[in-house]
Parts: structure tokens; sequence; C-alpha cells
């Protein structure tokens, strides 16, 4: 590793910051068509009631216009348009290609077709003008950005005075006990089982690394402050196994 | 027929132009209906549009004078 580049996490290794978004490029493209049947597995379907619970907190309005970034499939962005009903429209941004291929196939995509757009972007340079979203969603996806409080900024940016940032995200478990039975199911079970369902175990072994070395909620708010954020506010899910981040443009 | 996107029914939608912004200097971009691209003249790049989906990435873009 040479001196004077910048380095980042790629999961458990320090790599070059040039060098991480191919990585996870990488692991999305290897995983793209059994990600949702994995995400399933992975959390038990508990993934499903954390985003239930994300959209309890939101509150989609008719007529909002969401950007929801890092979309993958469209999980997001198809139960903020449920739930908002008319006038609501969609833009599932992602970094893989073939993710938002996938999404564009599911069932739901085709019913909601007029509401929904797909773009391949970068969360740190997004394609959108200043001021031009009501609702910022990422959900799973700020841990795999490279520099997370560049996306951050470029989240303050695209969101309309009033506008609402809203962040689902791995976090860390407050209780030390918990902490440690859950790193021996989430080390030890699940590269096997990414293995077993997608064929590919390193992908798996990467998620989980990144998972824990994710900032814990306290410091991941201090971020979101830092970018320009006011209220900002967390809930924990499942003890901490996930948590979800709220803060408002104001 | 089979280049024609708009026929596979995710065809590039218009009115995601006014949308678009340039990702690097955010500024407006020129749709190349024949090229399927989305061109930013200040940063000198084409972006491909494959599936009806804009690709935004510096690095799949295409340099152009």
């Amino acid at each position: 590793m040479t001196e004077n580049k910048t380095t980042t996490h790629f999961g458990f290794q320090t790599v070059d910051e040039d060098q991480k978004a191919g990585m996870v490029h990488g692991v999305f493209s290897s995983v793209a068509s059994k990600y949702d049947v994995m995400n399933d597995l992975m959390s038990m379907g508990i993934h499903r009631i954390w985003k239930d619970a994300m959209m309890d907190w939101l509150a989609p309005r008719p007529g909002q216009r969401l950007l929801d970034v890092a979309g993958g499939t469209g999980d997001v962005a198809f139960r903020f348009l449920q739930r908002a009903g008319e006038g609501t429209h969609a833009t599932v941004l992602d970094m893989t290609e073939s993710m938002l291929l996938a999404g564009q196939t599911r069932a739901e995509a085709e019913s909601m077709a007029a509401s929904l757009d797909w773009v391949v972007g970068d969360a740190m340079a997004l394609p959108f003008e200043d001021n031009s979203f009501d609702v910022y969603t990422i959900s799973f996806g700020i841990r795999n950005v490279t520099r997370v409080q560049d996306a951050l900024a470029e989240a303050f940016r695209v969101l309309r005075p009033g506008g609402r940032l809203m962040v689902l995200e791995f976090s860390q478990i407050p209780n030390d006990l918990m902490q440690k039975v859950y790193d021996l199911y989430s080390f030890n079970i699940i590269p096997p089982m990414g293995k077993l369902v997608t064929g590919d175990r390193d992908s798996y072994q990467y998620l989980v690394e990144s998972i824990r070395k994710f900032p814990d909620q306290e410091t991941f708010a201090a971020m979101i402050r830092a970018a320009g954020f006011e209220q900002v506010k967390y809930r924990n899910l499942s003890m901490g196994i996930a948590a979800l981040h709220s803060g408002w443009k104001i | 027929m089979s280049d024609a996107p708009a026929e596979r029914g995710h065809g590039f939608d218009r009115h995601m132009l006014e949308a678009l912004v340039c990702p690097v200097t955010k500024a407006q971009l020129r749709y190349d209906a024949a090229a399927q691209e989305l061109i930013s003249r200040p940063a000198h790049l084409a972006f491909p549009i494959r599936n009806g989906i804009p690709i935004m990435l510096v690095d799949e873009a295409r340099e152009i004078d």
C-alpha cells in the first residue's frame, strides 16, 4: 500500500479509496439476481419489518418526490409509492446496473412504471439539481459508500428546504453480550449461507465485515448533523442490529 | 427494431431529462436520441443510456471534444 494514497475500509481490509467503488460494485454485480432472496435469509425476513418501520416513521404523503439511493431492486421505492398513493414519484438510483435491471423486472415495477425512474449513479456525485426532492432514503447502502460524509452532503444538496433524510443501516448493539452472540451468528452463519444461495462466499464475508465497521448510532448521527441536517434523531431496530436515522433540511 | 429502446417497454423517458444534470458540473444535459447518450458539454462527457437507464457514472462515460 503506497503511503500517500487515501485509504478506506472494504470490510476488514484497508484499500485505496479509488479501489473501493469497484470492489463494492463487484460484490453487488455478483449477487444482484439473488439479492432479495439472500436478504430474506440473512435477516430471517426481519429486513421487511425494518423497512416497514422506516415507512411508519417517514409517513409518505401523496405528491412527494422520493430519491432512493442505493435503491437496488426497488424495495423501498415500491413501499413508499404504495403508502403515499396518487401523484407520488420515486427515483431509484444505484451504482450497479444489474441491480436496477432486476428491480425493473419485478411485478410491482410494472404496475408503478409511470411513477418510477431508474438511474445508475454515484451517491457521492448525484446527477440531480439542488433542491429537487422531498425525501431522500438510503437503505443498507450508506456503509458501502467510499466517503460517507460526501454522500450526506449530496443528500443535503438535492433535498428541498423542508425535505427529509432517512437512513436505514446496520448498526451496533449497545449490549456487549448480545453483540457477541450476534457476531457469532453473522461471521459463522452468513458467509456459508451466502455461498449456498448465491455461490459467492466472499461477497457475504464483505457484507458482515462492513456491518461491523460502520459507525455506531451516536457517531453516525453526528455525521448527519455535520452535513447540515437538523432535528437529527435515531431509532434502534431489533435491539440495535439496525438503526433508522432521520434528519431534516430546514 | 431491436435497437429502438422505446419498443422494449423500458425506453428512456424524455421527462427524466428535466430532472437529470451532469454529476460532475451539475450542468444541464443534452439528449442525443440517435446515439442514446446524454451529453455534458462543460465536462466533455457523454453518458450512455442502456435499456432506458441513464448511466451517470464518469467511469462509464465517453470522453468528447
